[in-house]
């Protein structure tokens, strides 16, 4: 742990820095912002950036900055835990079917094939219907969702990985599954598959855009950011911070996490070659 | 901002207008028609007025030719041009332009002559209706009297899945009387049935059609292309029976759902016509160069649902609460950008002939508010209030009222659902809900349709057999200033007893390019209640 | 190779039916029908029997997915239930303006991550690493609605150089081609470039550290070598495998993108299908969607097996 503070780039300490700020709004961001997430503070619409309202106001007149504070637990606690729960499942089952191969590979690549034909605003309804609509059920599907692209990428490295030298060497050895799927396989793909999921968990955040469209978890006046962008596109021709502040937040926190992400990854494939 | 302007040239009689309308487009100069307004016995200074109004009107002519495009609110595989299943503004948009009814709505939604040249009735219960001669369909065959039986007849069967069944039912017996003429016996007497003959799904098409795939009516445009969920291309009749219509050679319809996609099509260039838009974004195509936006003020509302026979409607103190709770003038700034009017939780909006003015306006009074409120022993109770993107502005509607609930300590939470299958699982199954209801044609209508007791919508599930008689009365009487009490006292009732709160009636708003032309206010829905095809035209 | 084609060929006929049959159960568990859907607020019990009685739907479930299965094997998809129309006509006519789209897109994006990728891969640390690194998240970050919406507005309300609507039925012209796809090609390929670009980067630079790799550095291959030469050909795997994904999303994601230009592809005629109930269609679409999945990932597959030695002796 050491080796990677050490390690520590500037971008690192922004990207830190930004994802820790992030978090702590999702703690927080209920208690320190001004308004109520639906409190109608003005009867003018589309308000710019000013002292009173730092983001503007939104386009019934709400006031933006605390609409964007609240709805921050909702993007990063739903997204990341979402995104875990997809690049978690999708690698575990990626790696298994990559080893074992035959027809365990086969039954998992054709039922998450299957899954990801599934239209997603189908799936989304009928979970709605079955489930109802709170948001640990929106947190499961958008795991569903994303799990068959994550395992697509785990399983291609992983079976790359697996008809290597070293690891060819270790089966002969005697080597169990368990190890070496911890020892030599998940080392050499954690890169790529972190780099995913950076990336799967954007997919996330605008996924949730129009999930809570069609009625499912975050209900009104709560919105997580991409609904609050959503809601506020009729501002765009006017430049609204309404519509642009809730994109920025999104972007910010895609780039923390990402440059987090190549901080964790970087310092541990460097801790390991040294 | 409906064309209310007088007429420029009301000041001439007729013969004289056509006269000085004819000479001004033959290029007459300024000389020969003052010569022509002096022959005519007018002083010269009048005549010069006259002439400047009337320069003008020939300005405002309708010119022939030309080609729109033109973006309706939806489009889907659903399209159809089948009339009896008309159900979005897509689909009335394009039957439109294809078909006739026997009778047409005007402005004050009063029926005018169409396909039937002239009717009487008896009592209200038999009716004849004498059909206009010289009328081919597209294909050249010309209209008779077992081509409007078809065309009525087909809604009373279940397998047409008409959406006008329930009106359609009030006839017995449909049948020709002569080739140009058809007698419609009605099981109650029912003094607007030209009203209801004036409704889309009334179109008349051709005896034994059963393919929908194009369309062969006797409307202004004949149809060149029709791709549901794609477009449609219409042109032209040549031989339509109204004289000197349709001005445009030719109309595409689209639909782009989104209403942003909708509104830059507009200020691109893309469209020159679109429907529904955003009172949000008035502003913005209003300052742009060369582009307008036309208002229609309508009865079209998004209400609210309290049903009466579950809790905690049940409770009367618990309804009037409610709509003591509405904040009107802020729903009408906040969601509609005032356009739009104050409701007083009855149906019947300014604009209709049958509006009882004398019924006092419901305040927005917190201190009645909570004093019902507290009356009703609801408490702290979380209260779900469903709402949908399916009931347009509902969501917002929802979150005032919860913004408003808060400060007299109700707790009402707001449950968005999909607009996917919201009208039929969601639609006043719920014991808070919202609904939309589009303008009806009449008051007769409307009430029948979603306030009399046994009405398959009847959303609140009110139920009163005095209102029932009234309505019946109303129908069947013939005496206006009787007729218009019956409604004002169903008025009444409505807004002291139902479970439905409307706070605000709101306009219907299209946006065009300000070349195009003779835009009018149908209030039956948007673009002229659907039919602006044969009316617009394109100026150079 | 033949053999694994064909196996993949066998299993792909086996995961339709799976999807086939996950649609239409699916399609049972949602709330309404065709008939309700159609009828919408008009629905009453009368017209809404009327109409399941001729639509068929008051046939039991697993009857109608049996017709309908029937109906496949002699290449029948049936007809739509809510226009009557073939499903195969509808989806013929939409099927090639998706792939139009899809192909243009592809042909603009998969070089352009490449390069980006590669070369990101190649300098890998250095501030053009990070430009690109930064511009492709925040590009990927931004709401795929905002992005072709601000486009419209800038480029067909503003300068008016392109269109806002593309209707792909009045192409004459190579410019017109251009103004009527740039808008929605350039949407996106903002949506799907990020994730081939770092797929890319991180499959290469994770070869790179390998020892065969270093090895070669130490023997004095140039940089260049090094990456088309060696780490490459190992990369190809998960690269091909990110791109497969994401053209994946070309087809059966695109519907926003439809939406907001009015593009008559086959992603709105499913999610029409859906709010319709339309079984049919719905089936007929996502079966669409399965098969140009299998089809992709399966070249990825193929692509990978090709260009790696060791796999391909497995």
């Amino acid at each position: 742990m050491s080796g990677v503070l050490r390690r520590l780039s500037a971008g690192g300490i922004v990207g830190l820095a930004i994802l820790v700020f992030w978090v702590a709004m999702a703690l927080f961001g209920s208690v320190v912002a001004p308004h109520e997430a639906g409190a109608i503070v003005d009867m003018e619409v589309f308000l710019p950036v000013s002292a009173q309202f730092p983001f503007g106001t939104d386009y019934l007149g709400r006031d933006m900055f605390s609409r964007v504070l609240h709805g921050t637990r909702y993007t990063v606690g739903v997204a990341l835990i979402a995104a875990l729960i997809a690049s978690g499942s999708g690698l575990l089952l990626g790696m298994c079917a990559a080893v074992w191969g035959g027809w365990v590979d086969g039954i998992i690549s054709r039922t998450l094939d299957t899954l990801i034909s599934i239209p997603s605003k189908m799936f989304a309804l009928v979970v709605v219907a079955a489930f109802g609509s709170s948001v640990p059920v929106l947190i499961l599907m958008a795991g569903v969702i994303y799990t068959p692209g994550a395992y697509r990428i785990a399983r291609s490295l992983a079976v790359t990985v697996n008809a290597q030298d070293f690891v060819t060497v270790a089966r002969a050895r005697g080597e169990g599954t368990l190890y070496l799927v911890r020892e030599e396989i998940l080392p050499n793909i954690l890169g790529p598959v972190l780099a995913d999921f950076g990336l799967r968990f954007v997919y996330i955040v605008l996924l949730l855009a129009g999930m809570s469209f069609l009625g499912l978890g975050v209900q009104p006046p709560n919105a997580d950011w991409g609904s609050l962008v959503r809601e506020n596109m009729a501002g765009l021709h006017e430049g609204a911070p309404a519509v642009l502040m809730p994109a920025f937040a999104i972007a910010s926190l895609t780039i923390g996490v990402n440059l987090a992400i190549d901080v964790l990854s970087g310092g541990r494939r460097s801790g390991e070659a040294g | 901002m409906a064309n209310t302007k007088n007429d420029p040239i009301a000041a001439l009689d007729t013969a004289d207008t056509a006269r000085v309308m004819d000479a001004i487009r033959r290029g007459a100069t300024r000389r020969e028609l003052m010569a022509m307004l002096g022959a005519g016995g007018m002083a010269a200074a009048a005549a010069g007025g006259v002439l400047g109004t009337a320069k003008e009107a020939a300005a405002q002519a309708p010119r022939r030719g030309g080609r729109i495009r033109v973006s309706g609110t939806s489009t889907s595989t659903a399209d159809t041009l089948d009339p009896a299943k008309q159900s979005l503004s897509t689909d009335y948009a394009r039957c439109n332009m294809f078909y006739n009814g026997l009778t047409t709505l005007d402005g004050s939604l009063t029926p005018q002559p169409a396909l039937a040249e002239s009717w009487d009735n008896e009592a209200a219960k038999v009716w004849t209706f004498r059909l206009r001669s010289g009328v081919t369909f597209h294909d050249g065959k010309p209209l008779t009297s077992e081509d409007v039986v078809f065309s009525l007849a087909r809604h009373k069967d279940p397998a047409t899945a008409s959406r006008a069944r329930s009106l359609a039912m009030q006839m017995s017996e449909i049948v020709a009387t002569g080739p140009r003429e058809v007698r419609i016996t009605l099981e109650a007497p029912n003094a607007d049935l030209p009203v209801v003959l004036g409704t889309f799904h009334f179109h008349i098409i051709r005896a034994g059609t059963t393919d929908f795939t194009t369309a062969i009516g006797t409307g202004p445009f004949l149809c060149r292309e029709f791709q549901p969920g794609v477009r449609s291309i219409s042109v032209r009749n040549p031989n339509y029976w109204q004289n000197g219509k349709p001005y445009l050679d030719e109309v595409e319809f689209i639909g782009i759902p989104d209403e942003q996609a909708r509104v830059n099509a507009l200020l691109s260039g893309d469209v020159q016509l679109i429907g529904g838009v955003d009172p949000r974004s008035v502003r913005r195509i209003q300052q742009t160069q060369g582009y307008s936006v036309f208002e229609t003020k309508s009865g079209y509302y998004t209400n609210l649902i309290m049903r009466l026979d579950q809790a905690p409607g049940n409770n009367p103190d618990f309804v009037l609460a409610m709509k003591y709770m509405f904040d009107r003038a802020q729903m009408r700034t906040a969601i509609l950008r005032n356009y739009g009017v104050i409701g007083n939780d009855q149906p019947i909006d300014p604009s209709n002939r049958f509006f009882f003015p004398g019924l006092a306006q419901r305040p927005f009074d917190l201190d009645r508010a909570r004093f019902h409120f507290q009356r009703s022993g609801v408490g702290s109770t979380t209260l779900p209030v469903v709402c949908s993107p399916a009931a347009p502005n509902s969501v917002d509607m929802a979150q005032v009222l919860q913004q408003t609930g808060s400060r007299i300590g109700m707790n009402l939470e707001v449950r968005r659902v999909p607009s996917d299958g919201y009208w039929s699982n969601h639609w006043f199954k719920h014991p808070i809900g919202f609904g939309a209801i589009n303008p009806r044609p009449s008051a007769d209508i409307l009430l029948t349709l979603f306030f009399k007791s046994d009405a398959a919508w009847n959303e609140s599930a009110w139920r009163n057999p005095q209102f029932d008689q009234k309505l019946v009365a109303a129908r069947t009487e013939t005496d206006e200033a009787k007729r218009r009490q019956h409604y004002a006292d169903m008025q009444v009732m409505i807004h002291n007893e139902s479970g439905i709160g409307i706070p605000v009636f709101q306009s219907l708003l299209d946006g065009h390019s300000s070349r195009l032309k003779g835009l009018g206010a149908i209030p039956v829905g948007n673009l002229m209640g659907f039919d602006f095809a044969q009316h617009v035209w394109l100026d150079s | 190779m033949l053999k694994l084609v064909a196996a993949r060929i066998g299993l792909g006929i086996v995961s339709l039916l799976l999807v086939s049959l996950a649609i239409f159960a699916i399609t049972s568990l949602l709330p309404g029908d065709a008939a309700e859907e159609l009828l919408g607020q008009a629905a009453t019990r009368e017209t809404v029997e009327g109409l399941r009685a001729r639509l068929g739907l008051d046939l039991p479930g697993h009857l109608r997915y049996l017709n309908w299965l029937g109906g496949l094997l002699t290449g029948d998809f049936g007809r739509s239930l809510a226009n009557n129309v073939p499903v195969a006509q509808l989806i013929g006519s939409r099927l090639p303006n998706s792939l139009m789209l899809a192909a243009a897109t592809a042909a603009v994006s998969v070089p352009l991550a490449l390069a980006i990728g590669i070369t990101a891969a190649m300098w890998r640390g250095s501030t053009y690493d990070r430009a690109v690194s930064m511009l492709t998240l925040s590009v990927v970050s931004v709401p795929e609605f905002l992005v072709a919406t601000a486009a419209v507005i800038v480029f067909a309300v503003h300068l008016r150089w392109l269109s806002a609507l593309s209707a792909a039925t009045d192409i004459t012209s190579v410019g017109q081609f251009f103004r009527v796809f740039a808008l929605p090609v350039f949407s996106l390929c903002c949506v799907i470039v990020a994730q081939m670009v770092r797929m890319t980067r991180a499959a290469i630079i994770d070869q790179l550290r390998a020892p065969y790799v270093e090895m070669a550095v130490l023997k004095g291959v140039g940089p260049f070598r090094v990456v088309l030469r060696h780490a490459l050909p190992n990369a190809i795997g998960p690269i091909a495998n990110a791109v497969a994904l994401s053209l994946s999303y070309l087809l059966g994601g695109v519907i926003i993108i439809e939406t907001i230009f009015n593009y008559p592809g086959i992603a709105k005629l499913m999610v029409d299908g859906v709010s319709t109930r339309d079984l049919p269609v719905v089936q007929a679409c996502a079966m669409v969607f399965c098969a140009a999945y299998l089809a992709l990932v399966t070249t990825a597959d193929v692509v990978a097996i090709l260009s790696n030695p060791r796999l391909r002796h497995r």
